[in-house]
């Protein structure tokens, strides 16, 4: 029988979610651990709860910045959880506002190259971050201020920048998306009413889009948030992501406390992925219609 | 047109960009640098620099100190920020309105505080201080990222005779000294005492047994083959893991084997005595004595506590077990069932320590160490003023302080805290001297009010006439001591002889075998290649136990 939507069979579909359901299993348990673990004395390491013996000790100790339970320096996680989030923000902030820009002049206007360019993003998007850092260090180097003071602000903005140029492909082509889903009549009208075209972006395109934008700050956050190959390069301060490779030592650290570090550093993905799955989901299946 | 425009616009904000960084108003000037004599006085060089940067306008002096280690080991930080409050008294007492501000780093791992160094000191942003393993001297001198320290240790000749000669050797390269030693640790084959007793294993002058090479590692495995056969320990033997810690090499040394050829500058693969080091391993491993899977077993869940829990007669270890077995819950109590830090009283009474012994009859027997050292930044001072006139003074106060940070009671409670060996001669003797043990413990001791809050509940938890007394008895080792090669690529070969040993282990591969594939995994690699001498033959005919 013929259907005007693609329906799958209650069988399939049952099969389908347990197969998810198992492939996420490894996953599921390996984050479970590691929260079960910062509420522990001992490591979890596998299924068994007997390790499991609670104390809320390893969060005091990783919020006061401490490395172990006797003495040790107390280190500043206020500051590198500042650092973290001045680095994400950063990096969303000027993912949002390239991508949103040449998104807009790839999706509204037709210029020479203009297909190279689409088709050169996409490649772009393809390099992994890792395999430029040679050259981008190398950049760093010969941009680098001769005042030792300005290094430590010139080093955010540099990560700041690097890190945002591996999101921005990926970011205006899905910008790109969104602006083509708004009918061209709204913007027509507005221009031959007599506004410029940055006018009409600013106060007509930009509203419709907001959903978009509002995924594209999303993922440019935790890509920022996420980071260490770049912060660790080229940030003088460390962050979260530093603090933990930092103290990872399997000999000496007290790993529990290390795994209620990692959760910490997990939270604001964990709470973005949760209050914002819906808008993620819909950016993946092609835009949104505003 | 337009296109012309915007070419042309540009051009001129290029162009703009780069002369104002090119054109300057000023005319450069060369700034006439400030320096001073050191005298080997302290108290006057001192002065002398305190006095300089005053007439030079500078009244604070900011340092950084980066340092890695375990949680008890802090003093490898606080040792400069103490140095810096006696160097600020110094400044006070003569009225020298000058002072030293010391900020801390101190991380776990210090193969990737290394890491962290190589990549911020050309950028002027990594610390003044660093405090790490004298493994990585070679690279760090090579690259101009270390001082040479050379000419300023010549002033205090005398001071510095206190230190143990191969300590202060370990700090050079070339010939030149780019610091000084911050600390030293023994790696002795400890013996739980109630096993041995179990399996009747006499531990009467054994010590002085294995100095004098009768007890070999073919005794070891008898007795930790009757100790398991008798049902006295689950294993005979528990060794330490990966390649980090070098601690296995010490096979090759109490095999009578090299790693480094000086001369050559190389590092050296010596067939014979790894041979046997891997067929000791092998054998063990195939009668059980040793788990085969002890190359990646956890550190807190599985080795200490297997140790602390009498489950095993030898296990090799390092002197900084001692204070670790009481400060961390690798010891589950059977009365409680709640795990715990042992008592000092338990770690004495259960455990017996030797040196490693000779690995057959006509050897000696050998321990491993790995010191560290505080090195001085070649960049050290660059973020205060006028660093370019007042560099030499910079430098020189950096070194004061590092020689500040190595007065004989700082070294000392370094030592008792964190269970390593002392680096000089006095802090040796202060250990012994129970009076001042006795004022470590109630914390009556001169050090300044911060240094002491931040190590108070250490001292609490590791200072004890035991303790004391376990470093004077190990501090003996460091005659037999040996170092791995501060070689650039030792690290790449230390990877492979982890893969060996793990292979042996699991029976992936025999001794022969083993040593085979070392030797093509070096040739594989063109820079190991370079710097490997492979050198003598798999030994026929010989045996073991």
């Amino acid at each position: 029988m013929l259907t005007d939507v693609e329906v799958r069979s209650k069988k399939t579909e049952v099969a389908i979610t347990i197969a998810i359901l198992m492939a996420s299993i490894p996953l599921f348990l390996a984050f479970s651990l590691l929260v079960l673990s910062s509420f522990s004395k001992e490591m979890m390491t596998n299924l068994s709860l007997e390790s499991f013996r609670f104390t809320i000790e390893n969060w005091i100790n990783v919020l006061q910045g401490k490395l172990a339970f006797t003495g040790g320096i107390r280190q500043n996680i206020l500051k590198y959880t500042f650092n973290t989030a001045l680095v994400a923000l950063g990096v969303a902030g000027v993912v949002t506002l390239i991508s949103a820009l040449s998104g807009y002049a790839l999706s509204r206007m037709n210029f020479r190259g203009r297909k190279f360019l689409l088709m050169f993003l996409l490649m772009l998007h393809a390099f992994p971050g890792v395999a430029l850092i040679v050259g981008v260090y190398l950049l760093y180097r010969l941009s680098l201020p001769s005042s030792p003071s300005l290094v430590t602000t010139f080093s955010f903005m540099y990560v700041i920048v690097a890190r945002a140029a591996l999101e921005v492909p990926m970011a205006t082509w899905l910008m790109k998306g969104f602006f083509d889903s708004i009918p061209w009549e709204i913007e027509w009208s507005a221009i031959v009413d007599g506004a410029s075209r940055i006018r009409v972006w600013r106060k007509i395109l930009l509203p419709l889009i907001k959903p978009g934008i509002a995924a594209i700050l999303l993922f440019g956050f935790l890509a920022g948030w996420q980071d260490l190959i770049y912060v660790r390069t080229f940030l003088v301060e460390p962050t979260l992501a530093t603090y933990i490779e930092a103290n990872l030592e399997a000999e000496y650290s007290h790993m529990p406390l290390i795994a209620a570090a990692g959760t910490l550093y997990l939270l604001p993905t964990i709470i973005f992925f949760l209050t914002s799955q819906k808008l993620l989901l819909e950016t993946h299946s092609g835009g949104i219609k505003g | 047109m337009r296109g012309y425009v915007a070419v042309l616009l540009v051009g001129i904000l290029v162009f703009g960009a780069i002369a104002s960084g090119c054109i300057s108003s000023e005319k450069p000037t060369t700034p006439e640098k400030v320096e001073v004599s050191l005298t080997g006085d302290f108290v006057k060089d001192v002065v002398n620099i305190g006095k300089a940067l005053e007439s030079n306008g500078v009244n604070e002096v900011k340092f950084t100190v980066w340092g890695a280690g375990d949680p008890n080991s802090v003093m490898r930080v606080y040792g400069i920020v103490e140095a810096a409050e006696r160097i600020n008294k110094v400044f006070n007492e003569n009225n020298i309105n000058v002072k030293i501000v010391v900020d801390t780093n101190y991380v776990a791992s210090f193969q990737q505080l290394f890491q962290d160094y190589l990549s911020k000191q050309p950028i002027g942003q990594a610390g003044d201080f660093f405090v790490n393993s004298y493994a990585f001297i070679p690279t760090l001198a090579k690259e101009g990222y270390i001082l040479d320290v050379t000419e300023y240790a010549k002033a205090y000749e005398k001071e510095l005779s206190d230190f143990y000669t191969p300590l202060m050797e370990a700090s050079k390269w070339k010939g030149k000294l780019y610091g000084l030693p911050q600390d030293t640790e023994a790696r002795p084959l400890y013996i739980r005492k109630d096993v041995a007793k179990c399996s009747g294993f006499d531990l009467t002058k054994l010590e002085e047994k294995v100095k004098n090479g009768e007890f070999t590692w073919s005794d070891v495995y008898a007795k930790a083959k009757a100790a398991k056969e008798k049902g006295c320990s689950e294993w005979g033997l528990i060794h330490r893991k990966g390649s980090a810690h070098p601690d296995l090499i010490q096979f090759i040394f109490a095999f009578g084997g090299t790693l480094y050829d000086e001369n050559e500058d190389k590092l050296v693969l010596d067939v014979p005595a790894v041979y046997k080091w891997l067929y000791v391993e092998w054998k063990f491993a195939r009668d059980g004595i040793l788990p085969e899977d002890i190359m990646s077993w956890d550190w807190a869940k599985q080795i200490h506590p297997a140790i602390v829990s009498g489950n095993t007669l030898f296990d090799i270890g390092g002197t900084w077990y001692w204070a670790e077995w009481q400060t961390k819950d690798y010891y589950v109590d059977p009365k409680t069932n709640e795990p715990r830090g042992l008592k000092p009283e338990e770690v004495d009474a259960w455990f017996y320590y030797t040196l490693f012994p000779a690995g057959e009859k006509g050897q000696k027997p050998v321990t491993l160490s790995q010191p560290f050292v505080w090195m001085i930044n070649s960049k050290a001072g660059a973020q205060n003023p006028k660093y370019d006139e007042l560099k030499d003074i910079y430098q020189k106060l950096a070194f004061l302080m590092i020689l500040k940070a190595s007065d004989a009671d700082i070294n000392a409670i370094h030592s008792v805290i964190s269970s390593h060996l002392p680096v000089r001669k006095a802090a040796e003797d202060l250990i012994k001297d129970e009076k001042w043990l006795n004022d470590l413990k109630n914390l009556n001791i001169d050090i300044s009010s911060g240094v002491k809050a931040e190590i108070a509940d250490i001292v609490k938890a590791t200072v004890h006439p035991i303790n004391a007394k376990f470093l004077a008895d190990v501090s003996y080792m460091l005659e037999y001591t040996h170092l791995a090669p501060s070689h650039p690529k030792y690290p790449a070969l230390a990877d492979l002889f982890k893969d060996a040993v793990d292979k042996v282990l699991r029976g992936e591969m025999k001794p022969e075998e083993a040593v085979q594939f070392l030797i093509d995994r070096i040739k594989a690699d063109p820079e190991l290649s370079a710097s490997v001498k492979i050198v003598g033959e798999v030994p026929k005919d010989w045996q073991f136990p």
